[in-house]
């Protein structure tokens, strides 16, 4: 059914059928015009005070490009002085799924597709706007060298819906990719696994829907994102990316540390996990490192500690600035998500998060979640703006 | 306006870096052991741009403007070479399990410099180290040389592909089980549990390559898998193979098999070599000598039995060896070994060489390290004093002109 072919022909046509039932049903909705004291319509955009235009589930105006004639037909919400952010975007997640999202017995698997496993109804996903989330790249397991295609998803009431099923291809290189029943059982292995593979598909000497995957990450129309935390996993796959020209983003890169120089030069992005207060210094310190180098990078995880990690980043030296983009427009660039997702420009989906004040700051009270223009999680004590 | 700070942060960065390796440095009044030369009492080494630029006596002209260092007392040596170093990978990680034959894994693939054993090394003057996959495996895959110390984050290979590493002996099939009941699944059980197991493996291995190259080259331009490949290099002599074999009965074996397909070998580990001494001296092969301090063997149920006096017998009927630390968990660091080796007979120019210059000659990249020329690598140890004295330490580790130990 999502069959892998060229961009930009993605979804299939149940999806693309979901998805325009949807826009239908909004499109009957009245547009909404949102105000707040402050609106973050990106990092480095903000409107003090700001106003939002939501037409069919999408911003289609802000600030002072809203026509008066529509101002004066919409639904007004006024959020006071509050603060609105994009909401946040895992770029790799797997929420309790892993389990079901991997065919174990292989090590490559490169043209299997998360869209077509995932459980949209898990609990997991349905708490995802309690933390300010409203879409999450769920990846294929690490347990397989080579697992697939990761979906973006968007939590809802009635569950979750796939907002994009062709993201980027999973590669893992760490130990949980190796197995002592079948190959790799070794990192050399793995590499020895992925180069013929890539070659064979360079080289056109085998056929079929797996080869066709690894292609399209040849002739750079998909990206690849590679798990690796350990120094040898991360130089592994640096060194893989530059064999064969490919777009690289590393997710976990615990010991990154030293391997910030070659990170920058290959124009590489990091996912990193989340942090804790008790991390070691090192991993601690990592984002304002990356950050110094110009490394795109974003944070996944537990989703309840993304806005823990990016104040204990800005706490060892990272600017607000990034840190907030690492919660919600990098992570997005990274899966090629950017239109859509990961900010509210005129155009991206209504994804948004409402907070007390600034949400890098713990002080700050989430007052509610809202995805394509429907609240999906608002705190239950207090009256709050927007709420009726 | 920060795209240009940063920028700016990197070349400061870079430009540091650059000035350690370019200016001139003058280590003056060490005694220097150049390798393969005679020991020079009141020595003078010039260092600029990461290279040697001059290494001779009192009298060698000192460039103007140079940094003099002043090492009276000291002895400086060519950085060390470990031609069998198993620590730069992971020991549990050294092979690919799901097959006995992996010609084409790469050692390169798998390195980890951060390792403390590397660190330990760089401590005891290791400068560069040949990096082999494990033994567990009958061919285990390509070896690659490595530098102790990374430059801005990237190991710095001197050679790649520089070896195919073949195990005799027990090590590739002690983990594996004969089939009685259990998962018949496990490819354990379709993998050799013998000896014998072992070396009818490297001889298939071989046999199906020799065809296959054959009929590839009859069929026309198309490439053989990377499998064949490495083989056919080893076949056609363009590539040496390590053969681990550490007992009488595996030297033999190593030696028969290469004389039976004509390839290139060098024994690795051959702590029984004493044993097979003649055969070794007829078959013109180099021998890597792990740890000759240890008095108990690697590995279980090899049958060898290392003896403190092969490596003055290796010395004495010219066989050309090296000495290493090889996979023996009682190896000492390389210095402490080429020390054992004066002890139970070298010289101190052989112990010295066989941990400089005949490494890097048997590795083909003495053209850069090994010993301290004019043009080579700076890479270069200052020692208390005699680095054969058991109380001797390295004070510094330079590598490429830098300061090695400082920057860790």
């Amino acid at each position: 059914m999502f069959h892998p072919s060229p961009r930009p022909s993605r979804c299939c046509a149940l999806l693309g059928a979901a998805l325009c039932a949807t826009a239908s049903l909004s499109a009957q909705a009245p547009d909404q015009l949102l105000r707040a004291k402050r609106i973050v319509l990106a990092p480095d955009t903000v409107l003090e005070p700001g106003a939002l235009l939501i037409r069919a589930g999408k911003v289609a105006y802000a600030g002072d490009g809203i026509p008066a004639e529509a101002i004066a037909k919409a639904e007004r919400v006024d959020f006071g002085t509050a603060t609105i952010t994009p909401g946040f975007v895992l770029s790799y997640a797997t929420l309790g799924q892993d389990q079901n999202l991997g065919e174990l017995a292989f090590s490559l698997t490169p043209d299997l597709q998360v869209a077509e496993g995932v459980d949209l109804w898990h609990k997991e996903l349905s708490k995802l706007p309690g933390s300010g989330v409203t879409a999450a790249a769920m990846a294929p397991s690490e347990r397989q060298l080579v697992g697939g295609i990761a979906a973006l998803l968007k939590p809802g009431a009635d569950g979750a819906s796939i907002g994009d099923a062709d993201l980027p291809l999973h590669m893992s290189l760490t130990p949980n990719a190796l197995s002592q029943d079948r190959p790799p059982t070794s990192l050399m292995g793995a590499l020895d696994l992925t180069r013929t593979a890539w070659r064979d598909a360079a080289a056109g000497v085998r056929t079929g829907a797996d080869m066709a995957v690894l292609r399209q990450t040849l002739d750079g129309s998909r990206k690849l994102f590679v798990r690796a935390d350990a120094r040898r996993e991360i130089f592994a796959a640096l060194n893989f990316a530059r064999e064969f020209g490919l777009q690289l983003t590393i997710v976990g890169a615990a010991e990154a540390k030293d391997a910030i120089t070659r990170l920058a030069e290959q124009k590489v992005g990091v996912v990193l996990g989340t942090l804790t207060a008790e991390a070691k210094l090192e991993l601690l310190e990592l984002p304002a490192a990356l950050a110094r180098a110009g490394v795109p990078f974003a944070f996944s995880g537990q989703a309840e500690q993304l806005r823990l990690s990016a104040a204990l980043a800005v706490k060892h030296g990272l600017d607000r600035r990034t840190a907030l983009a690492a919660l919600t427009r990098t992570p997005a660039q990274l899966l090629g998500s950017a239109a859509t997702s990961g900010s509210l420009r005129e155009g991206s989906a209504a994804d948004f998060a409402v907070w007390s004040g600034d949400p890098i700051d713990l002080a700050s009270r989430h007052l509610s979640t809202w995805i394509g223009g429907a609240r999906q999680f608002a705190a239950t004590t207090a009256t709050q703006p927007g709420v009726k | 306006m920060r795209s240009f700070l940063l920028r700016a942060g990197a070349l400061a960065a870079l430009s540091s870096l650059a000035c350690a390796q370019s200016a001139t440095i003058v280590y003056r009044g060490a005694r220097l052991l150049p390798g393969g030369k005679a020991a020079i009492a009141q020595g003078v080494l010039v260092v600029g741009g990461g290279k040697v630029l001059a290494i001779g006596d009192a009298q060698t002209a000192i460039p103007e403007g140079a940094q003099i260092v002043e090492c009276a007392g000291k002895t400086i040596t060519p950085g060390l070479i470990d031609a069998s170093f198993a620590g730069a990978l992971s020991r549990t990680d050294g092979n690919e399990q799901s097959s006995e034959v992996t010609p084409s894994l790469r050692a390169a693939d798998s390195l980890d410099l951060s390792n403390p054993a590397v660190t330990r090394a760089l401590q005891a003057g290791v400068t560069t180290v040949h990096a082999m996959p494990g033994t567990d495996n009958v061919i285990g895959g390509l070896g690659c040389v490595v530098k102790t110390r990374e430059l801005s984050g990237t190991p710095e290979t001197v050679a790649n592909d520089v070896s195919l590493r073949f195990t005799m002996g027990t090590d590739p099939s002690r983990s594996n089980r004969a089939i009685r009941g259990g998962r018949v699944d496990s490819m354990y059980y379709r993998r050799p549990t013998t000896r014998m197991g072992v070396i009818w493996e490297v001889r298939k291995a071989l046999y199906d390559a020799k065809e296959k190259l054959e009929k590839t080259a009859a069929d026309g331009p198309t490439s053989p898998d990377a499998a064949t490949e490495v083989l056919g290099k080893v076949l056609k002599g363009q590539l040496v193979a390590y053969s681990t074999a550490r007992s009488e009965q595996d030297i033999r074996t190593a030696l028969r098999l290469a004389e039976e397909f004509g390839y290139r070998t060098v024994l690795d580990e051959a702590q029984d070599a004493y044993a097979a001494i003649d055969e070794i001296v007829a078959a013109k092969v180099t021998v890597l000598l792990g740890a000759p301090s240890a008095e108990t063997s690697v590995g279980d149920g090899d049958g060898s039995q290392p003896r403190y006096a092969t490596v003055a017998l290796l010395a004495r009927r010219n066989v050309p060896f090296v000495i290493t630390t090889g996979t023996n968990q009682a190896a000492l660091d390389l210095r402490s070994e080429a020390m054992f080796g004066q002890r139970f007979g070298l010289t101190a120019e052989q112990a010295m060489d066989a941990v400089t210059l005949r490494p890097a000659q048997l590795l083909g990249i003495d053209h850069r390290v090994g010993s301290l020329e004019t043009g080579k690598d700076a890479d270069f140890v200052i020692w208390t004093h005699d680095p054969l004295d058991p109380a001797c330490a390295a004070e510094s580790v330079f590598i490429n002109g830098i300061s090695a130990l400082e920057s860790r």
